[in-house]
């Protein structure tokens, strides 16, 4: 086949004439607003959470004239591409968001650069949550303490929450638990299946996953991993006597008012169970809210209310952070360090913040927990956050926590699936997290075995 | 060198014998030059990445101030793997995986091709409906039968329902869910085995089947004493080939199960992702690869020698 190309002369005409004009006046036909500093590529995971961060990008490329590219994967896909780019000769993303679960080791490996080192005038806003102090690093004790250097800005201050019915609360007369008994008198109280299941946990092995979700029924009764990671004492004491409570709990939970799958559920199916209107209760991280009032997913459209995780007695909740922190990485042009400065800098305030709750997402900063916002029914769960916040218990303080997680998934999973024991799985764990901190050359021990 | 000597060596050079040993090495030259790109492709491609796997065994690699730091272990990785729980299930549930679906394959592979070479017609269309699950994507496949076997909403348990029985959780329960992935597979591969199978019939010789019916053999012997020792040699191909392949099961377990419930469908592919990747344990995840290589190899090995035995016997 024969294809002529026929350029009209009209339209040459006129090109030649624009660009004739854009030769005499350059400044005649600039967007409306010039960057005022380089393109910016970050990269970042697809959790429920993104889409607020992608308006809040979209607002800051609006309001600056700044570029911002995103790079969106699967948790572990996330990841593995910031390991592959930050071990490059020069790395292909400036702002790398890093999970609770990794972001020591990018710190430990000098992945990433202290955003004060590259401008010594960035201060952190003072109502951002610092998170267990994660966003500061100390080199030489090799852990995140406030006398360590400024690595990171918040992007999402995860815990997970206790989402409950509050039209069936409401209904039984009953107040949002407080205490494990009062969440396991209720679940049992709901507990209808296959139309009704009490509560619906994350049980399945993941990559953070069963994990994930048994941190705030261990730290809630007072267990724990490690004796005192602050002081540098990793001990194991995952196999005391508050962590068997804690795990025969989660496990009586799954099977006497809990879905049967419970070892083969992960958050997507969790979530699943509560938008349908087939779970009472489910402890899930705060970034799914929007979901629950949104009438194009959900069955429970203004059913749900939100509660700190409950704990024993005594205890405060203890919901383990979950959280997400955006680092600037170190193998990437000085041009580019600034340019994400920047935009750190613009999205750590209130204002940016307030758009981000707008927009779905959960603020990093204290102060739109005070405004007028936190009082509107869409944003009932802000209240609940707020009081969570401060007894979020940083669940991981050294570079190899991928290991330990690795473990505890699958010993976890097995306990939750019946392969075996409570007692076999939190021995066995232990010896095994033993095994990974001596190793790495860590202060470490471990308790007597339970029997 | 003296006039003489040099004419003697030019005459020498002349002769039909010295005319042989330069032909033979400009040969043996040109075979060189014609073979060296492939064979520098090949350690380029091959003996390369597979050298800095083996030496990446010995070694714990670890990062500080963005710069790699190896240091030499021996064979303490070597060492490690013997106690590693997670390989052990993994390699223990890898074989019940490749043993159990690769017979599975085999034996309804076989059935279908047999059945489909007596067609006459319609064969075509046959062929093209046995051969979709090895056209799907493992991705789609994953998504299939995560809806199939679905607790709450799921086909299968939508069948059971309607004979009265209660849902079973089929890729949760420890009981049945390595079965399940097996059946995913079996379901997935089948026609690779069909595909083999029917090639290898179409090929026989007609006329060794002409005299078995001359014989008075009916198509159960037939099919014992005639059709199934011709088919020996395609059979063990086969299952080598469905037995290496499914050696290296990853995709199904990661999207169906990830390795759970517990370790019930942990199988080496998968350990060997959480050690090297997630877990970023360079040095020992090489270690683990060599030995799955090793492990993969001889199976290969083992497969080979029994086609080369079938051969010598037939």
């Amino acid at each position: 086949m024969n294809s002529t190309f026929n350029l009209p002369r009209r339209s040459v005409l006129k090109a030649l004439g624009a660009a004739g004009a854009a030769a005499t006046f350059p400044g005649s036909i600039r967007p409306l607003f010039a960057a005022s500093v380089a393109p910016i590529t970050v990269v970042i995971n697809q959790s429920p959470w993104f889409e607020s961060f992608r308006k809040t990008v979209e607002a800051y490329e609006a309001e600056t004239g700044n570029k911002v590219e995103l790079d969106v994967n699967p948790f572990a896909g996330s990841l593995e591409k910031q390991r592959n780019s930050v071990r490059a000769r020069e790395g292909q993303y400036d702002i790398l968001i890093m999970n609770s679960g990794w972001f020591t080791e990018m710190y430990a490996g000098g992945f990433v650069e202290a955003i004060t080192d590259i401008d010594p005038g960035f201060q952190l806003d003072a109502d951002v949550y610092t998170l267990g102090d994660t966003v500061y690093y100390n080199a030489e004790k090799k852990t995140v303490t406030k006398d360590g250097k400024l690595m990171s800005v918040p992007v999402s201050p995860l815990i997970p929450m206790l989402y409950y019915r509050g039209d069936l609360y409401k209904e039984a007369g009953l107040s949002a638990p407080k205490t494990f008994a009062d969440l396991e008198a209720n679940a049992r109280k709901f507990h209808n299946p296959p139309g009704m299941y009490g509560i619906v946990q994350r049980g399945a092995r993941g990559p953070h996953t069963v994990a994930y979700d048994f941190y705030p029924y261990l730290y809630g009764m007072g267990g724990g991993i490690f004796k005192d990671q602050g002081a540098g004492d990793y001990s194991v004491t995952l196999n005391s006597k508050e962590g068997q409570e804690a795990l025969d709990y989660y496990i009586r939970l799954a099977k006497e008012a809990g879905h049967p799958k419970t070892a083969a559920s992960d958050q997507a199916e969790v979530l699943q169970a509560m938008l349908t209107g087939h779970a009472a209760h489910i402890m899930m991280v705060i970034a799914a809210w929007s979901q629950m009032d949104d009438p194009n997913k959900s069955a429970i459209v203004d059913k749900i209310e939100w509660a700190p995780p409950p704990s024993a007695p005594g205890l405060p909740t203890a919901p383990g952070l979950g959280h997400w922190l955006a680092g600037i990485s170190k193998n990437v042009p000085d041009d580019r360090k600034h340019a994400a400065v920047e935009f750190l800098r613009w999205f750590q305030t209130k204002a940016a913040q307030l758009e981000t709750a707008k927009a779905g997402g959960i603020p990093v900063n204290a102060a739109v927990y005070k405004e007028p916002i936190a009082e509107e029914r869409k944003y009932r769960w802000m209240k609940p956050l707020a009081e969570a916040l401060p007894h979020a218990v940083n669940i991981y303080q050294f570079p190899e926590a991928s290991e330990v997680i690795a473990v505890l998934e699958v010993g976890l999973n097995r306990a939750v699936a019946g392969e075996i024991t409570s007692v076999d799985a939190l021995n066995g764990m232990s010896d095994e997290i033993e095994k990974i901190m001596s190793g790495h050359a860590y202060k470490t021990g471990k308790l007597a075995p339970l029997q | 060198m003296s006039t003489a000597q040099q004419s003697s060596q030019t005459r020498a050079a002349g002769s039909p014998a010295a005319q042989g040993t330069v032909g033979e090495s400009s040969q043996r030259l040109w075979r060189w030059l014609t073979f060296g790109p492939a064979l520098a492709m090949m350690v380029a491609l091959t003996i390369l990445p597979i050298a800095n796997l083996v030496v990446t065994s010995f070694q714990n690699i670890t990062w500080a101030n963005g710069q790699p730091t190896r240091t030499w272990v021996g064979l303490r990785h070597y060492e490690a793997l013997f106690s590693d729980q997670l390989f052990s299930a993994g390699l223990w549930n890898t074989l019940i995986f490749a043993f159990g679906a690769v017979v599975g394959q085999m034996v309804l592979g076989f059935a279908m091709a047999l059945m489909c070479s007596k067609i006459v017609r319609g064969r075509v269309l046959y062929r093209a409906i046995f051969i979709l699950p090895i056209l799907i994507p493992g991705i789609v496949i994953g998504a299939i039968w995560k809806l199939m076997l679905n607790y709450d909403f799921g086909l299968a348990n939508k069948g059971l329902a309607l004979i009265g029985l209660m849902p079973h959780d089929w890729l949760g329960s420890p009981e049945t869910a390595l079965l399940s992935v097996i059946i995913v597979d079996i379901w997935h591969w089948t026609p690779f085995c069909f595909l083999l199978f029917l090639a290898g019939l179409e090929s026989l010789p007609q006329d060794v089947f002409e005299a078995s019916k001359m014989d008075g053999a009916g198509p159960f012997q037939e099919l014992l004493y005639v059709t199934l020792p011709l088919m020996i040699p395609t059979i063990i191909v086969t299952f080598a080939f469905r037995l290496v392949l499914a050696f290296k099961v990853f995709d199904e377990v990661y999207l169906l199960t990830s390795g759970g419930p517990g370790t019930s469908t942990e199988v080496v592919s998968f350990t060997l992702y959480q050690r090297f990747f997630t877990e970023d344990k360079a040095g020992y995840g090489s270690a683990m690869s060599v030995a799955i290589i090793f492990l993969v190899a001889l199976l290969l090995v083992v497969a080979l020698s029994a086609r080369r035995g079938a051969g010598a016997r037939a």
